[in-house]
């Protein structure tokens, strides 16, 4: 056994997504504990998992220690923060990770078509570990859809960090969908860096998964970056979806987004922790962060943390939560038209989450995830 | 890419007047500073307590000393218990007539309005001077209609039963640190008694005053307001600034029964060398209602979240709190709601204010118990910055736990915006006055909540506190 699967599996309780101001002990949300989760072994993931296309000239490899990087992103170097669901679980994929791949877009290249990245657990190939590593020079452009999916009866581990380097005027995409089964665990990290005027969308798309803990950092630090987080989820049964994000701005114009919608069925959990943090010197930023859960059941708990930090008083800050069951006006008009309540209540939820899912490149996945979501709907 | 950097100018914080009005300090009784059982029994003895009160003070300070002081919120780290005084008395006894209260005591409190404020139709004043009540009067007709008003040591005498039955029942020693040193040093404050129906229409005032240095202030009020009773409470605090770190950890209980309204309002001016860990609490029964108006100016570190525990049926919760924060103070601020019933509702309506370093923050707490259905909340923060010298925060949870809800949450942070202030100026009205104006503006939905003689007070604070800011 290694050293840094030794430390993994030393402590028995984990501590994931502190917020990074703390409050009430009493509320129990400062952070969240997980118990038991060891690993006995680290294993290969043996699996094809890019698709096959004409990149054109951006360079898609696998993730290998043969790969210097660093020489593209020195730039962004002496900034390295803490990010990440904790250090012991972003420590492990960047000592031993098992797959992920490193995307390099040269100046001016714009790639239309998405690169496309898929990952199916199953019981030969219950773990995958992924470092992700996306350098987009200046000025250009570049989408990734990232899928995580299992079949039906492997015990699946996925933790992974996925790093971006947004250089001046570039646009980063990423979409990440999470779909596995309930028996399955799910972590994720994310830190990102725009540069100046340079752009990094993520998309969420949160559905699967026993437990499913994630973690966004975006670091505004050039005048006029921007980040956005759209994210949905949908959680049944006795999942637990745990949401961190924290936008750090730090330029001049920066802005951000964030836009989460969901909905908790049966005794699903909810944490949702979005942390706007305007340091000094971010002139003029603006930040929006809003959440809206929809509540389908008595038995579910959902939780919300809208941070907002502030240092800076040149600057736009909001946040908006809301919680509660569906719209009652909606679901009058629905039913006066003829369906009945469970069609009514499953068309307002599926159109809540319609203009997200639009936002993926990609037909076919598109129609897997608007089907499962019908289909869990359904089963109500 | 220069961009030109707004230009601001800054001037010192003026005098704050009457406020930091000090005495020379003269006492009949003095604690040692710092803690051990012998000061506490030596409080409880001059107090000429009964002996479960003795005994509570003892097992409220051996949880105060097994507690750790918590590990978020502002820096307590210059707060050196040891060093403070907790039990200071004046050396006068009991007045009922305010011609009888020593000259210098009297004139610190007619300078800040309590008499005149009870010439002005107050039902009843109580003022507390360092740790004692130097003066208490309420209106005759309210003592007919059994309303008791009067200080705590008067009370655990004369109503013994019922302070035995309700003191520290709401807030437990065992919250918190600061609720355990409370319960351990506790001396004066004031004790209210509504009878079922009485409606109480003009309100009653407390004023709380801590003159000497490095001591401590730890008054505990409590308040009953029977079925179908109505009551409002107004409480001031302040204190004049010395050089050695003050502490005020005081308690507020209130117990708001079936049917029953309680308007709470407070205006805190504590002087900036004052550690303000107040714990506030109440507990409302079914149909009754609890009224919270709180204004924090004062203090260099303020912890004080008012709580509502929503325990019977349609039970209400409104929350109006401004928060000012100037140079070197750390304001830490905002409220918790509890909804343990169902058809249970609360609103929240916070407003801070930040300039010359200082940090104001709100934090929050809204919970909805797993049996609370058809429960309605909504909270708006609104944070205001008036240069990028200072700090605002917003620390908000919504901890829900049942789906027949309907919650609303909003916040906003910013500062005044130019189109606002362009569009003032452009109505002929200058700069000053036009930032001046939105400040007010601001406010003023909290400021229409205080009674008059206190709005005016909040208004000049506010005056006192931007004169140094805006330009």
């Amino acid at each position: 056994m290694n050293n840094t699967l030794t430390k993994f599996n030393e402590k028995d309780s984990k501590t994931l997504n502190t917020l990074p101001v703390i409050t009430w002990r009493w509320l129990k949300v400062n952070e969240l504990n997980l118990k038991d989760i060891k690993l006995s072994d680290l294993q290969d993931y043996t699996k094809p998992y890019i698709n096959e296309m004409d990149f054109k000239d951006v360079i898609v490899k696998n993730m290998n220690s043969k790969l210097k990087p660093n020489e593209n992103i020195k730039y962004f170097f002496n900034k390295e923060e803490s990010y990440g669901v904790s250090e012991e679980f972003t420590a492990l994929v960047e000592k031993h990770y098992n797959s992920g791949i490193y995307v390099h877009a040269p100046k001016n290249v714009k790639l239309t078509e998405p690169i496309r990245i898929e990952y199916n657990m199953d019981n030969e190939n219950p773990m995958v570990m992924d470092l992700n590593l996306i350098v987009a020079e200046e000025n250009s452009e570049i989408t990734l859809v990232i899928d995580y999916s299992t079949d039906e009866k492997a015990e699946a581990f996925h933790n992974g960090v996925t790093k971006i380097y947004a250089k001046d005027n570039s646009v980063v995409n990423v979409i990440k969908i999470q779909r596995m089964n309930d028996k399955s665990y799910h972590f994720d990290s994310h830190i990102a860096y725009s540069g100046y005027n340079a752009k990094v969308n993520w998309l969420q798309i949160e559905l699967g998964a026993k437990n499913s803990v994630t973690n966004y950092v975006n670091n505004l630090d050039e005048e006029n970056s921007e980040a956005n987080i759209n994210s949905i989820y949908f959680a049944d049964g006795d999942r637990n979806v745990d949401l961190s994000y924290l936008m750090n701005h730090r330029g001049r114009r920066s802005i951000s987004n964030i836009e989460t919608r969901g909905a908790l069925k049966d005794k699903a959990k909810k944490v949702f922790r979005g942390t706007l943090d305007f340091k000094k010197g971010a002139v003029s930023s603006k930040g929006n962060e809003e959440e809206y859960a929809i509540l389908l059941d008595k038995t579910v708990k959902s939780d919300a943390i809208p941070l907002l930090l502030c240092r800076e008083d040149d600057v736009q800050g909001q946040h908006a939560a809301s919680a509660g069951q569906i719209d009652s006006n909606k679901l009058f008009y629905l039913m006066s038209r003829g369906l009945d309540e469970k069609e009514a209540k499953k068309l307002i939820i599926e159109a809540s989450y319609a203009p997200i899912i639009d936002k993926i490149p990609l037909e076919d996945l598109r129609n897997i995830i608007s089907e499962e979501i019908h289909r869990r709907l359904l089963n109500a | 890419m220069e961009e030109k950097v707004r230009k601001k100018t800054y001037i010192d914080d003026l005098d704050r007047g009457i406020y930091d009005v000090k005495n020379d300090f003269n006492y009949s009784f003095k604690a040692d500073s710092g803690l051990t059982p012998e000061i506490v029994m030596e409080i409880s003895k001059e107090k000429n307590e009964p002996q479960w009160m003795t005994d509570f003070r003892l097992k409220s300070l051996e949880i105060y000393n097994n507690l750790a002081a918590p590990p978020w919120g502002p820096d307590l780290t210059d707060l050196h218990m040891e060093n403070i005084v907790t039990y200071v008395k004046p050396n006068t006894e009991m007045k009922g007539k305010w011609e009888d209260v020593p000259e210098e005591i009297k004139k610190t409190f007619d300078l800040l309005g309590i008499p005149k404020a009870e010439r002005t139709s107050l039902a009843g004043v109580g003022a507390q001077y360092d740790s004692e009540v130097v003066y208490h009067s309420i209106k005759e007709d309210l003592v007919k209609m059994g309303v008791v008003y009067t200080d705590m040591e008067t009370a655990i005498r004369d109503y013994e039963a019922i302070v035995k039955e309700y003191f520290m029942t709401c807030v437990p020693p065992s919250d918190h640190k600061f609720a355990a040193l409370h319960g351990a040093v506790w001396s004066g404050g004031s004790f209210v008694y509504v009878p079922e129906g009485v409606q109480v229409d003009i309100p009653l005032q407390s004023y709380f005053r801590l003159n000497a240095p490095g001591a401590g202030q730890f008054e505990h009020t409590l308040i009953i307001v029977e079925k179908g009773a109505k009551l409002h409470f107004i409480e001031g605090c302040s204190a004049p600034k010395y050089n050695v770190n003050n502490l005020h950890a005081g308690c507020v209980e209130l117990f708001v029964k079936e049917g029953a309204r309680l308007r709470y309002s407070t205006i805190e001016n504590w002087s900036k060398n004052m550690y303000n860990l107040n714990t506030k609490r109440a507990i409302v029964e079914r149909d009754g209602l609890i009224e919270w108006v709180s204004g924090s100016f004062g203090s260099k570190v303020s912890m004080l979240y008012p709580m509502s525990i929503l325990k019977g049926e349609r039970a209400r919760a409104e929350f109006t709190g401004v928060t000012f924060a100037g140079k070197g103070q750390h304001l830490d601020t905002g409220c918790k709601i509890v909804h343990a019933a169902p058809y249970t509702t609360s609103n929240v309506n916070s407003k801070s204010i930040s300039k010359d370093g200082g940090v104001a923050l709100y934090r929050g707490a809204l919970r909805v118990a797993p049996n609370a259905h058809h429960v309605k909340a909504t909270v708006a923060c609104e944070s205001l910055m008036l240069d990028n010298i200072s700090r605002s925060d917003t620390i908000p949870v919504i901890d829900l736990m049942n789906d027949e809800v309907d919650i609303g949450h909003e916040a906003k942070i910013g500062r005044i915006s130019d189109e606002a202030i362009f569009y003032l100026m452009s109505r002929g009205i200058s700069e000053k006055e036009a930032k001046a104006m939105i400040v007010r503006g601001f406010v003023e939905p909290i400021a229409k909540e205080l009674p008059l003689e206190y709005a005016v007070e909040m208004n000049n604070l506010i005056k006192i506190e931007l004169e140094g800011a805006i330009g």
